[in-house]
């Protein structure tokens, strides 16, 4: 064990404290154990995204568990505990903006925005403060040092739970105090790990987006009642313009989705685009209109240093979590929008989705996709 | 680790001899106090002779004692249970700074049809009976004052109360849950006709507690069930908790005055030592007249709860009265009604001792928060 601990993340300088962000998970837990072993003094936290005053009394709080499952671990980890609530924070920051983007007839990438915004950035303010220069995390991903010191992060070693999309967003500052003890584990072998070591998360189902939906309702339509929103209704209509059917908001579609249109058409049908401006949803049976090969982004974020004014850069962009990266020319234009030119083409590219920027495993950047 | 804990508003260790007094009622043995046979009676003994001692705590008869789970349930029971009792609407006066045990009873009253007042403090956390009286509604029916506040200490009139209310048909409640075993408490001195009581604040069991209710006083039940307690608090009763409350209550009233002699002496030279070694600490109601134990400080510029989580990592264990962190917590509404800023509410720690506390734990404590303050304090440039 003590060897795999020096193998996979740094010896600690004597006394050093790392907050690790313990969600209740197998991975989080396995990534604290590891450090532990290492000498790290660690100190677990976990961020409480939701306030269960909101549930209905009665009702279950998936919060709640989560919560008492990471102080399990802590436990069995005889490590200290905090639970840091950040719900309202969540909401503004996290929810808001993606009930913004949903109703703008777009797709959110709301986890990048709670590691960049929640996980690491108010999490690892709060570690300082407790006397952690450090954060750790169990994501799939690694973060590399050069020479001279510059962190570089790169994609985790197990291809299936790679996590490096989700952290596109970190800046080199924040990427120097982070660790990701996995990022040389494979899912098993975190698993194994956490068997071996007795943690009561060994066998815990992998939960991706813990407490964001809930069971029979999307995310969306979870968003929506929770702003008490009341979106625009439209109409779905083909590409020839006849109305096929009525709609009560766009949050409802994402592009590429054939799945509860509600149209009840025995063609196979696909959402093309998303008109925001009168709430119109565009189908299409042609597999193919769903291609593109151009597209842009905006709010571009570099976490390599970017390329120089207007020079095109050779790398791969990966359009959303665990699809494979495509090679592509991208030239930087001007206040943060960035032209990419795919060498092949894509299906059903979601504005508002992440487009992240690759250099063979290391992570170059990110923007959102735009609308066409 | 060894830890000094200072958090015994929160709870208190178990006493050895409290659990000594339990451990008999966890054999595999009956003991239902109800049941006629002699395991019945023995345990009904049992009952019998805690009913007492908490009595004697207070200076009440035996037969005024209510059997609780703990001081949630007798406010409860207090405040539900006189409301219900009464034909016309309740009306609840109380204070800004009690225990939400009080304060969310009378929320749940003015739900169902009543009414709620919260009366002031001053600046130091002290209710001004006076002002109480003067500005009483005419159609209250309740009272209820705690008598020592769990956050900042302050000890209240409520004896300045009973008189009064009294001539005026008003039945009075106290809580009482931090005062018990830390300043004398006579229920005939102080007039109330309602007292709550906690086991697990005085060193004895949690889920013990107990409600004093005046003889005479019209007390309907919240619970409803069988006949124990007089009915008015029916479930078969928790003997070994009911023991080790007894036997808590006991210890408390035997070393009342030595145990609150050594958490004055404790506290003072924490706060004397504290106040000269870090610049910008505020003591929280220090003109009023606090219970020996507690302290209740200000850290300027500082954010409580990080401060308690330092320490805790350090070995220390405070509180800001939140059990839970939070990016964006409310601040204590006690210090809020004291006329403190939001701010300066989030800058306090609440430090308090209890009778297993040693001498050698202030200057621990003390070198802990200093070095917390100063790290803290650095650390925000």
């Amino acid at each position: 064990m003590s060897r795999l601990s020096s193998a996979v993340v740094p010896p600690s300088p004597a006394g050093s404290r790392v907050v690790v962000a313990l969600s209740g998970g197998v991975d989080s837990s396995v990534a604290a154990a590891l450090l532990r072993d290492a000498g790290w003094e660690v100190i677990g936290v976990t961020l409480r995204l939701h306030d269960c005053r909101d549930v209905p009394a009665g009702r279950s709080c998936c919060a709640e568990d989560s919560v008492a499952r990471a102080r399990a671990v802590a436990g069995r980890l005889d490590i200290p505990h905090y639970v840091l609530d950040v719900a309202r924070e969540f909401e503004r920051q996290v929810l808001r903006p993606a009930w913004s983007t949903y109703a703008g007839g777009r797709t959110p990438s709301p986890c990048l925005l709670c590691n960049e915004r929640i996980k690491f950035g108010l999490l690892l303010a709060w570690a300082r403060r407790l006397g952690a220069d450090r954060v750790a995390s169990g994501h799939y991903a690694r973060v590399e040092r050069s020479s001279d010191g510059e962190p570089s992060l790169h994609r985790g070693d197990d291809p299936d739970k790679d996590q490096s999309y989700f952290l596109a967003g970190l800046d080199r500052l924040r990427l120097a105090a982070l660790f990701f003890p996995l990022g040389r584990l494979r899912k098993t072998t975190v698993r194994e790990l956490a068997r071996a070591r007795g943690l009561p998360t060994a066998d815990a189902r992998d939960s991706q987006n813990a407490c964001l939906t809930q069971p029979g309702r999307s995310f969306a339509d979870a968003l929506r009642e929770r702003f008490a929103a009341s979106p625009r209704p439209g109409v779905i209509v083909d590409e020839a313009g006849s109305v096929l059917a009525r709609h009560d908001g766009l949050h409802h579609f994402t592009i590429g989705q054939h799945r509860r249109l509600g149209l009840g058409s025995p063609r196979r049908l696909w959402v093309k685009c998303l008109r925001r401006t009168d709430a119109t949803v565009v189908v299409t049976d042609r597999a193919d209109a769903l291609l593109s090969n151009h597209l842009r982004i905006t709010g571009t974020h570099w976490l390599a240093a970017p390329p120089p004014d207007g020079a095109p850069l050779e790398c791969a962009v990966q359009l959303r979590y665990r699809a494979p990266p495509i090679p592509a020319t991208v030239t930087p234009g001007t206040g943060g929008t960035v032209a990419i030119t795919l060498h092949r083409p894509a299906r059903a590219v979601a504005p508002g989705q992440a487009a992240v920027l690759y250099d063979g495993d290391r992570v170059l950047g990110r923007g959102w996709i735009d609308a066409d | 680790m060894n830890a000094v804990y200072l958090d015994h508003n929160a709870t208190t260790p178990l006493d050895p001899a409290v659990r000594d007094e339990m451990l008999p009622w966890l054999d595999p043995r009956p003991a239902n106090p109800s049941s006629l046979h002699a395991f019945g009676q023995h345990a009904r003994r049992a009952v019998d002779q805690a009913r007492v001692r908490v009595a004697r705590l207070i200076g009440a008869r035996p037969d005024e004692i209510i059997f609780t789970s703990g001081g949630t349930e007798a406010d409860n029971l207090a405040i539900l249970g006189a409301a219900a009792s009464n034909q016309s609407p309740t009306r609840l006066v109380t204070t800004a700074i009690e225990h939400q045990a009080v304060l969310n009873p009378g929320l749940h009253i003015r739900r169902l049809g009543g009414s709620l007042t919260l009366a002031p403090v001053d600046a130091e956390g002290r209710l001004d009976p006076d002002t109480l009286l003067s500005s009483l509604p005419g159609d209250t029916t309740l009272v209820s004052v705690m008598l020592a506040n769990n956050d900042v200490g302050t000890i209240q009139p409520v004896a300045a109360l009973a008189e009064p209310l009294h001539r005026r048909g008003v039945l009075l409640h106290t809580d009482a849950v931090q005062a018990a075993g830390k300043i004398p408490i006579d229920v005939e001195q102080l007039g109330v006709d309602l007292l709550s009581l906690s086991g697990h604040k005085l060193h004895g069991p949690q889920g013990s507690g107990a409600l004093y209710v005046r003889r005479n006083t019209r007390l309907s039940p919240i619970l409803f069930g069988g006949h124990q307690e007089r009915t008015i608090r029916p479930g078969t009763e928790n003997v070994a908790a009911i023991a080790g409350f007894g036997k808590a209550c006991e210890l408390a009233r035997e070393r009342l005055d030595a145990d609150a002699a050594h958490m004055l002496a404790l506290r003072t030279r924490f706060e004397q030592a504290i106040l000269e070694r870090i610049p910008g600490v505020t003591i929280n109601g220090r003109g009023a007249p606090r219970l020996p134990n507690t302290t209740n400080l200000s850290f300027e510029g500082l954010d409580g709860e990080l401060l308690v989580l330092n320490l805790d990592l350090l070995g220390i264990a405070a509180s800001t009265g939140a059990a839970c962190s939070s990016a964006d917590r409310e601040p204590s509404h006690v210090l809020l009604a004291m006329g403190r800023t939001p701010a300066q509410a989030r800058s306090s720690v609440r430090f308090s001792f209890g009778r297993d506390n040693r001498d050698e734990d202030v200057p621990r404590a003390v070198e802990s928060v200093v070095r917390a303050v100063q790290r803290m304090r650095e650390g925000r440039r």
